[in-house]
C-alpha cells in the first residue's frame, strides 16, 4: 500500500524566532517602522511650517520631549542598521562590471557609505550655519 | 498538477513597487540619517547655530525647489519603502490578505506623499 | 573509538501515522561525516531507516537533510564540529515522504517551468556548429550554472515556505543562468514565468539560500538580478502597448 507524502505543515508565524539569521532579516525589515515614526514627525513640521512661526516653534518644542527625542533616536539606529545591510546587498543586485572585471563589492559599499558622509557635509554646510 | 497560465498573471505592477522600494531604500541610507541627526537631535537640542533654522529662513528653504527635493528624499520615497517592506512583512507573518495590504499600504504611502508635497507646493505658491 | 549521539526524525508510514524521535549511537573520528554516520545506522543499528545519498562528494544533490535545523548535505556535514545534540529531519518545506526522504516533486516542477536549457531557434534551423564563447563570456554566468539542484535552498527559504508556488532559488538561478549566457535567445520566452508574483516577486531578500547553498552560487542574487530583469521588460512592454 503506498501512503501519499506527508505534507509538510505551515510554517508557523513565529518561524523567524528560530535563528539567528532570521531574527536578524526582521529586524532589518522592522527598521522602516521608526522611520514612519520620523516621517510623520517631519509631515508635521512641515505643516508647522506653513502655518507660522508660533507653530513652528511648537513643532520644535515637540520635537524636544524625551518620547520622540528617544523614537527618533531609535530612528537614526535604525537607519544605519539599514544602510549597513542595504549596501551590502546593493552589489549582489546591480554588480557593475568594468571591461573584464567586476567592482568589487567592498568598493562600491565604500563609495555608498561615502555617499552618507557626502550628505552630512551637505547638512552641516546648510544648517551649520546661520 | 499545478497549471501554468503565465500570460494570465504578470505581475505588471510588482517592478513600480519595488523600484519606488529600491530608491527609497537608497534615500532612507543616504538622507534619513543626516536628517534625523539635524532635525530631530540637533535641532531640539539647541545645538545648531541661533538663525540657522528660524522659521524665515526654514520657510524660504523648505517652499523652493531645495525643499521639494529634500521632502522627496526624507518624505516620499522613504514612505514606498517603508510601505513595501510593510507589506511583505505583513505576508511573513501571514496577517491579513497581500491584495489588501497592498491597497493599505502603497494607498497610504501615496495619500501621505500627496500631502507632504501639496504643504510644500502650497507654500511656494503663496 | 569516541561515540556520539544523533537523533533522526523517523516517520515509518506503514507502522504509524506520526513521526517520533528516534537516538542513535555512532563511532566517530575526525573524518565522520554525517553520512558516514546515517550509514552505520543503517548497516548496524537499524536497517528500516531510508536516506538519500550518491556521489558522498557534494556533487549528487541528494543527500540534503536537516541538521539542528540548518538545512545542509550530509557528505559535506562533519560531527567533529558538533559538541551538544545533533538533531536529524528531512529537508524543510517538502512532503516527507518516508524517514529522510522527501518529495520533491513540486521542485522538479520549477525547475521545468523556466525553460532551463539553451534556446536558439536560429541554431536549431541550421547544420550543428559550435557556439563560440569567450572567458568573459562564461565568467557572465559560471558562477549561477554550479547549482547542483540539492534543494537546501528552498528548506532556507521562508518565503517557499510559506507558499510552495514561488519558483524559488534554484529555479529562479538557473533561469537568469540561461538569460546570462551568450548562447542563448529565450528570455522573452522565460519572462513570463519568471514576472509573475510567484516568480521573482515573492522573493525578499533573505538570502538564507545563499548561506545554506553548499557550491556557492548565491541564488539570492541571481533572483533579485532577475527583478531587474524583469523590471526592464515590463518598462518595454509598457512603451511597446
Amino acid at each position: 500500500m503506498h501512503k501519499p507524502p506527508r505534507a509538510h505543515p505551515p510554517l508557523p508565524r513565529n518561524w523567524w524566532l528560530k535563528h539567528r539569521f532570521f531574527i536578524a532579516y526582521m529586524a532589518r525589515e522592522a527598521t522602516v517602522l521608526p522611520l514612519v515614526f520620523f516621517i510623520v514627525c517631519l509631515l508635521a513640521g512641515t505643516l508647522a511650517l506653513s502655518r507660522g512661526p508660533d507653530a513652528w516653534q511648537g513643532w520644535i518644542g515637540f520635537m524636544g520631549s524625551p518620547p520622540v527625542v528617544a523614537l527618533n533616536a531609535l530612528a537614526l539606529v535604525a537607519s544605519l542598521y539599514h544602510a549597513w545591510t542595504f549596501f551590502q546587498l546593493f552589489p549582489r543586485v546591480m554588480p557593475l562590471r568594468l571591461g573584464d572585471r567586476s567592482v568589487p563589492a567592498s568598493l562600491m559599499v565604500a563609495g555608498q557609505w561615502a555617499g552618507v558622509l557626502a550628505v552630512l557635509l551637505l547638512f552641516v554646510w546648510v544648517f551649520g550655519r546661520a | 498538477m499545478t497549471q501554468h497560465h503565465p500570460e494570465r498573471r504578470q505581475a505588471y505592477d510588482e517592478p513600480l513597487w519595488w523600484a519606488l522600494f529600491s530608491a527609497g531604500g537608497v534615500c532612507f541610507a543616504l538622507f534619513v540619517p543626516s536628517a534625523a541627526l539635524f532635525l530631530a537631535l540637533l535641532l531640539p537640542a539647541g545645538l545648531l547655530p541661533a538663525d540657522a533654522l528660524s522659521h524665515e529662513r526654514a520657510s524660504s528653504l523648505l517652499f523652493g525647489l531645495p525643499g521639494l527635493i529634500f521632502v522627496g528624499a526624507t518624505i516620499c520615497l522613504p514612505l514606498f519603502h517603508a510601505a513595501h517592506r510593510i507589506r511583505h512583512g505583513l505576508f511573513d507573518l501571514t496577517l491579513g490578505s497581500d491584495g489588501t495590504n497592498k491597497w493599505l499600504m502603497y494607498g497610504a504611502a501615496a495619500l501621505l506623499s500627496a500631502l507632504a508635497l501639496g504643504v510644500v507646493l502650497l507654500g511656494m505658491l503663496r | 573509538m569516541t561515540t556520539k549521539q544523533i537523533s533522526i526524525r523517523r516517520y515509518l508510514p506503514e507502522r504509524d501515522d506520526a513521526p517520533f524521535w528516534q537516538p542513535f549511537e555512532v563511532p566517530v573520528d575526525d573524518s565522520t561525516s554525517l553520512l558516514d554516520a546515517l550509514h552505520h545506522v543503517k548497516e548496524s543499528l537499524d536497517g528500516s531507516l531510508s536516506y538519500r545519498w550518491s556521489c558522498r562528494m557534494a556533487i549528487c544533490g541528494s543527500c540534503g537533510v536537516m541538521v539542528n535545523g540548518i538545512p545542509k548535505l550530509g557528505c559535506k556535514t562533519f560531527l567533529r564540529d558538533y559538541d551538544g545534540e545533533i538533531r536529524i529531519e528531512p529537508l524543510a518545506h517538502f512532503p516527507v515522504r518516508r524517514d529522510l526522504v522527501v518529495d520533491m516533486e513540486i521542485f522538479l516542477e520549477h525547475l521545468a517551468a523556466v525553460k532551463p536549457y539553451l534556446i536558439d531557434d536560429a541554431q536549431a534551423q541550421e547544420t550543428a556548429e559550435t557556439y563560440r564563447q569567450t572567458p568573459q563570456q562564461l565568467a557572465r554566468y559560471r558562477q549561477f550554472s554550479n547549482c547542483i539542484n540539492c534543494g537546501l535552498c528552498y528548506s532556507a527559504c521562508p518565503q517557499f515556505g510559506l507558499n510552495p508556488e514561488f519558483l524559488g532559488p534554484a529555479a529562479l538561478t538557473l533561469a537568469h543562468r540561461y538569460n546570462l549566457d551568450s548562447r542563448d535567445r529565450g528570455k522573452a520566452q522565460r519572462m513570463p514565468e519568471l514576472n509573475r508574483h510567484d516568480g521573482v516577486w515573492s522573493c525578499t531578500f533573505v538570502g538564507f539560500c545563499s548561506q545554506v547553498c553548499p557550491k556557492h552560487v548565491d541564488p539570492a542574487a541571481a533572483v533579485n538580478q532577475g527583478k531587474v530583469e524583469a523590471a526592464k521588460h515590463t518598462l518595454i512592454a509598457l512603451f511597446k502597448g
